[in-house]
């Protein structure tokens, strides 16, 4: 039986986490793993957004900024004694008006994605500083410090549950949707799908409100988790979560990228975050070890092309 | 020293699945200007591309130049070794001047930091310019030049690159008649030089005029080559088609019914412009027309990707407002695009979701997604009513042949239960065998009461498959057709000048023409 | 296209005297010599780097990495500072060491994209994770003062002539040498020639990849010398000081005029986007803006102008008829 991309990769993340429970002390103490887990959603949503608009060919450089004008949107209803569902209710309309934001430049003005979000990125921090004068909000009560904290049943996180829940969304409606579809076949080629009926521009916006919604529900994960909120929330996930979707199979240049891949890629990145951690290695090294594997991968891939084409000895145009 | 100042012989080019070029072989004296003739899809710009070193031949190849084996590995040793190509879509920077433009390429070999003589550059620029007489700014940046004044950009450059051999691939396709005029001049003036010239056109009158000899290639393979006096234009034709035989004629006895679909009056800036007919039920419509004559902007117009300034388009006597491909598939509006890699087909995707793509919002479930088990159904039965071989539906769609591809691509629009076709070169790099099955296909369809269009630059394909054939000539509809007293010539005169039956385009007269028609 | 350039440059100095009238009304210190001395030297890093980053925008490219590079170099030379005399040889090593530093760093970034065809986006956040990772590791984050500069050093940092900071001069040489290499040299024309059409620099014999490593290369040089003018103009090197500066340069470099799509731009075109974005800050200051609107600002004006080069380049494509339709 051939190993697809995919699996490779869950054996990959098995090995890691086998590895970091052999030499990492307490990496399998139950404190560990529950931490682990708390902290593996936020992340993980974040990757999935990054991974949908890597699938369209493009990159969104805001994300990180979006989840927490989000956060800051829920940490305004909290401390000003709004319900916890009109919190949530608002961290989503944030997140969906900033990807409306960003979807707007990109599909209907049609700039291209990098430039777009690394202005929104600024615009977005802009906000936020301006909203907290670059204090922290905090304080947001024990009932919504259960989403990020409190288990389900007892044993299971709420938040993990929360994860899986829009990992499962994700890929269904990636893969079964008429939507899904269009990103992947925009993704290969965005002529053919112009030239197929498929409104490009239409699709591309509704990636963009994807994005920010999931950027939202980071945002209310990591909120109640950290129970405080600040200009720079989740700002470190923005390069794991594109590394986190490269590593997981996704094509940097669009067309390919699937839902299981990306979480065994977030899975590996959290085993190693935190069993370096356990290992006493400084929190910049793992920085530099996600740089490194992000290149790593895109080097290997760009070398494994080269073998396969060369197999195939293609020739790319006919005349 | 051989008479020759280019030999290529046993000249093949495999593509997957295609063999482009068949042991070809073409030979060019020194100073003569040599027509590479072909139908589309002959072989002519493969061979050419492997001449610029763009594409390498198959083992087996011979090659010299000068009376010396030569050989070619990228585009600069042809540039170096004195042959330069000037393409179609011509190979000049638009953001920087008339005189570097010409003189770029000329220090590349001599380091990165080597510096720039502006000074030189610009007089030997307007030496170059000056000796081709013709009368452009060596400072004019050339994204401000007409086609016709980049092309004598190019040929300039050639030039200041000592070039013996300059290939010309379809020059005049996007020429007023005046300017052509102007670049038989500079060409004869090349002529006169001792530099030798490969001509690649479809217009065989003009060829005439410039040619001191042809190589005729046809489906890849060599026909032969001929001196200009050996030959004359009725044989030039049956010697590139060959096959008047093998087209089998496809009109239908079936009378045309009613009007379905009308056009009236559509225009687009800098596309085409007061476009107006009528496409009736069970014929097909061809359109025909030079390359560049705004045949397809018209067909992507009418599929909403091109959006015309003004002009109705009805369908049943209903008017369309068609903003966006969407709306198009919504009318049952089918185009199927000339760029089938690009625009046809997602070449990384299976011959299955491509099938799907334009209706895959309707063949979704109770719970709006998509039903795999009706997808599946639906590219089975297309496979299988068009014969796309190999019948492997989940297989990408670039591991198919030209021809299967376009069999996927029209199996595709068949899904959308169209009411109009259009189909834009449908058979443009396909073998002979897969165009008659498309040719069929298409009668099927008309016969069936859907409105087909066909655009197509190959003369006989339009003759064998239309009933009524429109001609269009510089953006608009220069004359019309009935299938029953076409001729080629008649299309012909059609395309190079318009409406008047003028035997031979003469250029006086020709540009009188263009008054009248004002 | 050239008198339409000269219209890019020219609203940018209309906008630039507008605000700066504004500003004067504003604040009576906004228009006088010294503060326009204080804005220039006070942007000095950020007018190197936009330099560098032109080029390689002028290549249809984008590197992020810039400021994280030039922090890299500037703690480096800080901490090399400790084992070197106080003589002119010092500022003589560390004028010769920084821009070769930046330079390998730079070539780094240009060989992954140009030989491994990664996006250099891609490449560029890489690197940028790793170096802010390394830098944080080896420097805790803590800020270099400078106790164990060499007298050198500080004196040079101080040194005017005529009256203008020495860093203003390090600026304008870097501008001439770089207007010199894109305007004289073949490597320059050869930027805009792969940014006007890729495949014509193929047909005549550039080397593409070649000029894509050179302008990654020539932006890592350029980032060891920011790192000097910087460590110059804080005389102190400070781990966090330039984060997010990159978004600046980018900002700076589209307001210039120069275009993503490729092929257009010029150095005196930056120089001016780095002005009004200076001008801006400082104007903003002045007027006690609070200076978190600042980031809102720039935001706005990054998205605003790459949306209306954008739309402007859409426009010019749709203006190329495709067909010379007879009337």
């Amino acid at each position: 039986m051939k190993l697809t991309k995919e699996s490779i990769l869950g054996l990959i993340a098995l090995g890691t986490f086998i590895l970091m429970s052999l030499i990492a002390p307490g990496f399998l103490g139950s404190n560990n793993l529950s931490n682990f887990l708390f902290q593996l959603p936020e992340f993980g949503l974040l990757a999935l957004g990054m991974m949908v608009v890597i699938i369209t060919g493009g990159i969104d450089l805001s994300i990180t900024y979006v989840a927490a004008l989000s956060g800051v949107g829920a940490a305004l209803m909290l401390t000003n004694g709004y319900s916890i569902i009109s919190a949530i209710v608002v961290a989503i309309i944030f997140g969906v008006a900033c990807g409306a934001f960003n979807g707007f430049v990109v599909s209907k003005i049609g700039v291209p994605p990098i430039l777009v979000t690394l202005g929104t990125m600024v615009l977005f921090e802009g906000v936020i500083l301006a909203i907290t004068k670059g204090n922290s909000i905090s304080g947001f009560g024990d009932t919504y410090s259960l989403i990020g904290n409190g288990y389900y049943m007892g044993v299971v996180p709420l938040s993990i549950l929360i994860f899986i829940f829009f990992a499962i969304l994700t890929g269904v409606l990636l893969n079964k949707s008429s939507w899904g579809r269009s990103i992947y076949m925009y993704g290969n080629n965005e002529i053919a799908t112009l030239f197929s009926g498929i409104r490009n521009s239409r699709v591309l916006m509704k990636v963009y409100l994807y994005v920010g919604l999931l950027a939202a529900i980071s945002a209310i994960i990591m909120t109640s988790r950290y129970n405080s909120v600040k200009v720079d929330l989740g700002s470190s996930y923005l390069l794991q979560s594109v590394a986190a979707a490269v590593l997981g199979g996704t094509n940097i240049h669009g067309g390919y990228g699937k839902v299981i891949g990306t979480v065994y890629a977030v899975i590996i990145f959290q085993t190693l975050s935190n069993g370096l951690n356990l290992l006493g290695v400084h929190s910049a090294i793992v920085d530099v070890f996600i740089g490194g594997i992000l290149i790593l991968v895109l080097t290997l891939n760009f070398f494994s092309d080269k073998m396969k084409s060369k197999k195939e000895s293609r020739v790319s145009s006919v005349s | 020293m051989s008479q020759y100042l280019l030999q290529m012989k046993d000249i093949s080019k495999t593509f997957p699945g295609v063999k482009a070029l068949d042991k070809v072989e073409l030979e060019v004296k020194p100073g003569e200007v040599h027509a590479l003739i072909g139908e589309n899809g002959a072989g002519k710009s493969t061979l050419i591309k492997i001449l610029a070193g763009i594409h390498k031949p198959d083992p087996g190849a011979k090659f010299y130049f000068e009376g010396k084996e030569a050989e070619i590995q990228k585009p600069i040793d042809a540039t170096m070794k004195g042959i330069s190509i000037i393409y179609q879509d011509l190979s000049l920077f638009p953001n920087l001047s008339v005189a570097e433009n010409i003189y770029i390429g000329q220090d590349s070999n001599k380091g990165s930091w080597s510096k720039i003589d502006w000074k030189a550059i610009k007089s030997k620029a307007n030496e170059a310019l000056k000796e081709m007489d013709v009368d452009i700014n060596p400072n004019a940046i050339v994204e401000q030049l007409s086609i016709a004044q980049q092309q004598l950009v190019e040929i300039a450059r050639a030039l200041a690159f000592d070039s013996k051999l300059i290939v010309m691939d379809e020059p005049t396709s996007s020429l007023s008649s005046g300017e052509v005029e102007k670049l038989y001049k500079v060409i004869e003036n090349l002529k006169n030089r001792g530099i030798s010239i490969i001509f690649i056109s479809h217009k065989l009158k003009e060829l005439f005029k410039v040619a001191d000899r042809f190589t005729v290639l046809r489906d890849g393979k060599f026909v032969g080559a001929y001196d200009a006096n050996e030959v004359d234009e009725p044989k030039l034709i049956q010697l590139m088609v060959g096959r008047s035989v093998t087209y089998e004629k496809n009109q239908s006895e079936n009378k045309a019914g009613e009007t379905i679909f009308k056009v009236r009056n559509l225009s687009k800036k800098g596309n085409f412009k007061d476009i107006s007919f009528e496409l009736k039920k069970g014929e097909i419509l061809g359109i025909t027309g030079l390359v560049g004559s705004g045949r397809t902007e018209l067909a992507q117009a009418i599929f909403g990707v091109n959006n015309p300034d003004e002009g109705t388009i009805e369908l049943f006597d209903k008017k369309l407002s068609i903003k966006n491909s969407e709306q198009a598939v919504k009318n049952g509006i089918a185009y199927i695009p000339e760029a089938r890699q690009i625009q046809g087909l997602v070449l990384e995707q299976s011959v299955t979701k491509n099938i799907s793509l334009p209706i895959i919002k309707r063949i979704r479930n109770k719970f709006k997604l998509i039903n795999r088990k009706k997808e599946k159904e639906l590219a089975n039965k297309y496979i299988e009513t068009l014969d796309v071989r190999p019948a492997l539906p989940d297989h990408p769609a670039e591991n198919f042949s030209g021809g299967n591809q376009q069999k996927v691509v029209i199996g595709k629009w068949l899904s959308t239960d169209p009411n109009v076709i259009i189909f834009d070169e449908p058979t443009n790099g396909i073998d002979i065998g897969a165009k008659t099955e498309i040719h069929k296909l298409m009668r099927k369809l008309a016969d069936d009461g859907i409105g087909v269009i066909m655009i197509s630059s190959e003369l006989p394909e339009i003759l064998a498959v239309s009933d009524r054939i429109l001609v269009m000539r510089k953006g608009r509809i220069s004359g019309e057709l009935d299938i029953k007293d076409a001729t080629q010539e008649m299309i012909m005169n059609y395309s190079l000048q318009g409406l008047g039956n003028v035997k031979t385009p003469d250029i006086s007269v020709q540009s009188g023409q263009v008054s009248q028609e004002v | 296209m050239k008198s339409l350039f000269k219209q890019k440059e020219f609203s940018i100095i209309a906008i630039i005297i507008v605000l700066s009238i504004i500003l004067s009304f504003v604040s009576p210190v906004f228009l006088t010599i010294g503060n326009f001395i204080d804005i220039i030297e006070a942007n000095t890093v950020m007018g190197i780097l936009a330099i560098g980053m032109t080029l390689i925008i002028i290549t249809s490219d984008i590197d992020v990495s810039v400021a994280a590079v030039t922090t890299a170099v500037a703690v480096i030379i800080g901490s090399l500072f400790g084992y070197l005399p106080d003589s002119w040889l010092s500022l003589v090593i560390i004028f010769i060491a920084a821009p070769i530093i930046g330079l390998v760093i730079g070539s780094v970034n240009g060989f992954l994209v140009s030989k491994i065809n990664i996006p250099a986006i891609v490449v560029t956040l890489g690197i940028l994770n790793i170096i802010n990772g390394l830098v944080l590791y080896f420097t805790n984050g803590r800020y270099l003062n400078s106790t164990n500069f060499p007298e050198s050093f500080l004196a040079f940092s101080d040194f005017e002539l005529f009256g203008i900071p020495i860093l203003i001069y390090i600026l304008a040489i870097v501008a001439i040498l770089t207007w010199y290499i894109l305007k004289h040299t073949f490597i320059g024309r050869s930027v805009l020639a792969i940014g006007g059409n890729q495949q014509s620099a193929v047909r005549v014999g550039i080397d593409y990849k070649k000029v894509k490593l050179f302008v990654f290369a020539y932006m890592g040089f350029l980032c060891g010398v920011a790192a000097v003018a910087q460590t110059a103009y804080t005389t102190a090197v400070d781990p966090n000081g330039l984060l997010g500066l990159e978004l600046m340069v980018i900002a700076a470099v589209v307001l210039g005029g120069t275009n993503i799509h490729g092929g257009r731009g010029t150095v005196h075109g930056t120089l001016l986007g780095v002005l009004l974005l200076a001008i801006m800050e400082n104007g903003m200051i002045l007027a006690r803006i609070d200076t978190f609107w600042q980031k809102v600002v720039t935001g706005a004006i990054i998205v605003f102008a790459v949306s209306y080069d954008h739309i402007s380049y859409k426009r010019k494509q749709a203006k190329l008829a495709k067909i010379e339709v007879e009337v």
